[in-house]
């Protein structure tokens, strides 16, 4: 038959099998699965942007010994239990892989680690609940002395007989008492899992076979889709607890996720942009988690009515106000609509969102940003991420020592990157403001103030007098508490224009509210 | 459009099945269950004057009560390492004194019924005392990580290999067999030791007293008996080497 006959023959079996497939899995929502040339000859699969791919010269090697439909089917169902099952989503697969390179110590042993352990778990799980000819295909996969160790696994929790040798009893005895199909514990399990296997890996290193490839695919991150990356990264930020462990994951990938987009500036989908650190990343990731309300800057008064909004016309209602621009020319009711005025507001000022001022304090007694996650960054990002969102510009004044140098100022701008890079450096040393460094940032629509500081501030005197005297709306939150603080809010916090806010853990954070005033207490 | 709910008209749903796997999971949960029983049972009998001291009146009654538990288990040594990391993480345990616990794991280690045992103790947060404790002949146990006090006390014969620093007391009253130290020990190493032999990698912040027999070798050196009590062997006060 010729080349063509045979790929369309394929493409027929592939199609017919992955209806099968799907209906099995309750139609994941996966891209037709295709067939590629260029795969490694012992990979079977590959999946990349939820599409999987399979090895054309793997599956004709393996028809020898099976039909092409049970070898395909297999595959199938190995392919899409890992997207259905584990490790479901990016998140968890960094889970998993933090907890073997934990154990292992060694990036790519660790990578080995989460693979097998992600495929006992995708396999087994799909044995339990599917018709699958997945035991077949171990029966005849081969590989090298790790798959010989998994295929002995498979053999003695499946209790299938694929032709496992006695040689391997002891450790996949050993492996066969993790829970694998206890979702809760997979960290748990993986940490057991790679301790067990620790050897065998440090083997393959010692022989070079290391980077020799899973035969079931490897598990890089080109599987997901970039919407699952960066909200993947985000829960990861959130789970990871402190920079150093984000970064030491990440870090680990940066190639790959440079190439994805994730590294960069720019964002996702928009191209690689200039490279991002780690702990940038890791702060606007972990930023991402929360949402800070900006209060609108309010209505101006007026003693005329301004149409307001739009409400559904009703017969009896005057004709005069009807919006035929949003009545599609008709007189009905509940299609028609009127306006809505309202007394002495007008919309000649619209409601907008100031620009913001961050003042940030990275001054010794504050902590060190890429070392523990700070309150005062992240309080900072979030507050910055809120102005942006509602289309303001931030700018950011890092202070410490501002005599001896330890400040750093960057004008209104809206590029994430910048601000994050000038919200995350830290200074140490004293902490003494320069109040004229404040005044470079003024603009004539009165920017909004962001304050975050422990108020262990040398010249805080100056600074409450310089505050009081501000009309705009300030923003001041506290880390911890300390005679300095009391101080400040003692001079300050009864001014309406002023809010004060403590910090003492992440959870205080969403109850910020930025540019707050109080109203009782009179405009300003 | 073909509607794929149509396909589901004649589905139906397929119950998982039963794999080795659950009831190999259940045994272990079973098996789990027991040992921390037996714990718990121990260490409520021994907590009741709230402070436990290191008596050896007291060590032989709680060893004796820890083997008349775990005698009547059935485990290994994959369950005994897991029951460490259950004492480390707390969760199921409410209680750790440091003292029984170490001695009812001992009691596990002498009663498994692998000759050999490795336990991977390096993850853990706190250290058990009385590691090894009256090890028998023919038995050898590994323990990867750092030991607290009182390691190989009473050692029978047995080997124990500490793959990290072992505290005081190491192989206090130890009889025979072979202590091996990879790193550190603390004070008092070889306290009334009869005899066998302890090898220490690392450094030993003192030697016991009152020591009547054995040998300790600090890297490849014979530190007990030392030259000048050599052909005696009777008691040494503590020095630093």
């Amino acid at each position: 038959m010729s080349n063509d006959g045979q790929n369309r023959d394929f493409d027929s079996l592939l199609r017919r099998i992955w209806g099968e497939v799907r209906k099995k899995h309750f139609y994941p929502e996966l891209a037709r699965p295709q067939a590629d040339d260029q795969l490694d000859d012992s990979v079977a699969l590959e999946i990349k942007s939820k599409r999987i791919a399979v090895n054309r010269a793997f599956l004709d090697e393996m028809s020898r010994n099976l039909p092409m439909e049970t070898v395909l089917e297999a595959l199938l169902d190995h392919g899409v239990t890992h997207y259905t099952y584990c490790p479901w989503d990016f998140h968890t697969h960094l889970q998993l892989y933090q907890e073997a390179k934990r154990i292992l110590g060694d990036k790519d042993m660790a990578q080995k680690s989460s693979d097998y352990f992600m495929d006992v778990v995708a396999d087994t799980h799909c044995y339990k609940t599917k018709d699958t000819p997945l035991p077949e295909l171990y029966r005849n996969l081969g590989g090298g002395e790790l798959d010989q160790v998994m295929q002995a696994l498979y053999q003695r929790i499946w209790g299938e007989d694929l032709g496992a040798g006695a040689e391997h009893e002891e450790v996949s005895r050993k492996l066969s008492r993790v829970p694998y199909l206890d979702r809760g514990s997979w960290v748990e399990s993986i940490n057991r899992f790679s301790k067990i296997i620790q050897v065998l890996l440090e083997a393959e290193r010692d022989s070079g076979e290391l980077d020799k490839p899973n035969p079931m695919g490897q598990s890089d991150f080109s599987r997901y889709s970039s919407e699952e990356l960066s909200e993947g990264l985000k829960e990861f930020a959130m789970s990871s607890g402190e920079p150093g462990r984000f970064r030491e994951v990440v870090g680990d990938f940066e190639e790959e996720l440079s190439d994805l987009g994730l590294m960069s500036s720019s964002g996702m989908g928009e191209g690689a942009g200039s490279p991002l650190d780690a702990d940038l990343l890791y702060y606007m990731k972990l930023a991402e988690n929360y949402s800070i309300p900006v209060r609108k800057t309010p209505l101006e008064k007026s003693g005329d009515q301004y149409p307001y909004g739009h409400t559904p016309w009703e017969a009896g209602k005057p004709y005069r106000d009807i919006d035929p621009w949003t009545s599609f020319g008709k007189i009905m009711p509940g299609v028609t609509q009127i306006w809505e005025r309202r007394e002495g507001e007008t919309h000649g000022e619209e409601e907008s969102t100031p620009n913001c001022i961050v003042m940030i304090d990275s001054s010794g007694s504050m902590v060190n940003p890429k070392q523990y996650l700070s309150y005062a960054v992240l309080g900072a990002a979030c507050a910055s991420d809120a102005y942006l969102r509602n289309s303001a510009s931030v700018g950011v004044y890092n202070f410490s020592d501002v005599e001896a140098g330890g400040r750093r100022l960057l004008d209104f701008s809206r590029k994430r990157r910048d601000i994050y890079e000038s919200l995350c450096h830290y200074f140490g040393g004293g902490t003494r403001l320069d109040m004229t460094d404040i005044e470079t940032f003024r603009d004539e629509k009165g920017s909004d103030v962001f304050l975050i500081t422990d108020m262990q501030i040398t010249n805080l005197e100056t600074l409450i007098e310089y505050l009081s005297s501000m009309p705009n709306r300030i923003t001041a939150v506290h880390i911890g508490e300390n005679e300095h603080v009391r101080r400040f809010k003692t001079r300050l916090q009864k001014r309406s224009n002023l809010s004060i806010y403590s910090i003492q853990k992440k959870e205080d954070i969403p109850r910020i509210v930025l540019g707050k005033v109080r109203e009782y207490l009179g405009r300003v | 459009m073909h509607n794929p709910f149509c396909d589901f008209q004649s589905y139906q749903y397929k119950q998982s099945r039963e794999i080795p796997l659950d009831r190999i999971i259940q045994s272990k949960r079973k098996t789990m269950e027991e040992i921390i029983e037996g714990y718990l049972k121990l260490s409520e009998k021994e907590v009741k004057e709230m402070v436990w001291l290191v008596e050896h009146s007291r060590i032989v009654k709680a060893y004796s009560a820890a083997m008349e538990t775990v005698k009547n288990l059935d485990y290994d040594s994959d369950d005994i390492e897991e029951f460490c990391h259950e004492l480390d993480k707390g969760g199921k345990i409410p209680y750790l004194i440091s003292g029984p616990a170490g001695i009812y794991v001992s009691a596990l280690c002498n009663n498994a019924k692998e000759p050999e045992l490795h336990l991977k103790l390096f993850e853990l947060k706190r250290t058990f005392h009385f590691l090894g404790y009256r090890l028998p002949e023919g038995k050898s146990l590994v323990l990867e990580g750092s030991v607290g006090d009182f390691i190989g006390t009473g050692l029978s014969g047995g080997r124990l290999v500490v793959e990290g620093s072992a505290g005081n007391w190491t192989g206090a009253g130890m009889v025979k067999g072979e202590i091996v130290v990879r790193e550190h020990t603390g004070q008092n190493t070889g306290e009334w030791m009869k005899g066998g032999v302890i090898r220490v990698g690392g450094h030993i912040r003192g030697i016991g007293k009152s020591l009547s027999g054995g040998t300790i070798y600090q890297r490849e050196r014979t530190v007990f008996p030392d030259e000048k009590d050599a052909g005696s062997a009777s008691t040494s006060g503590p020095t630093t080497a």
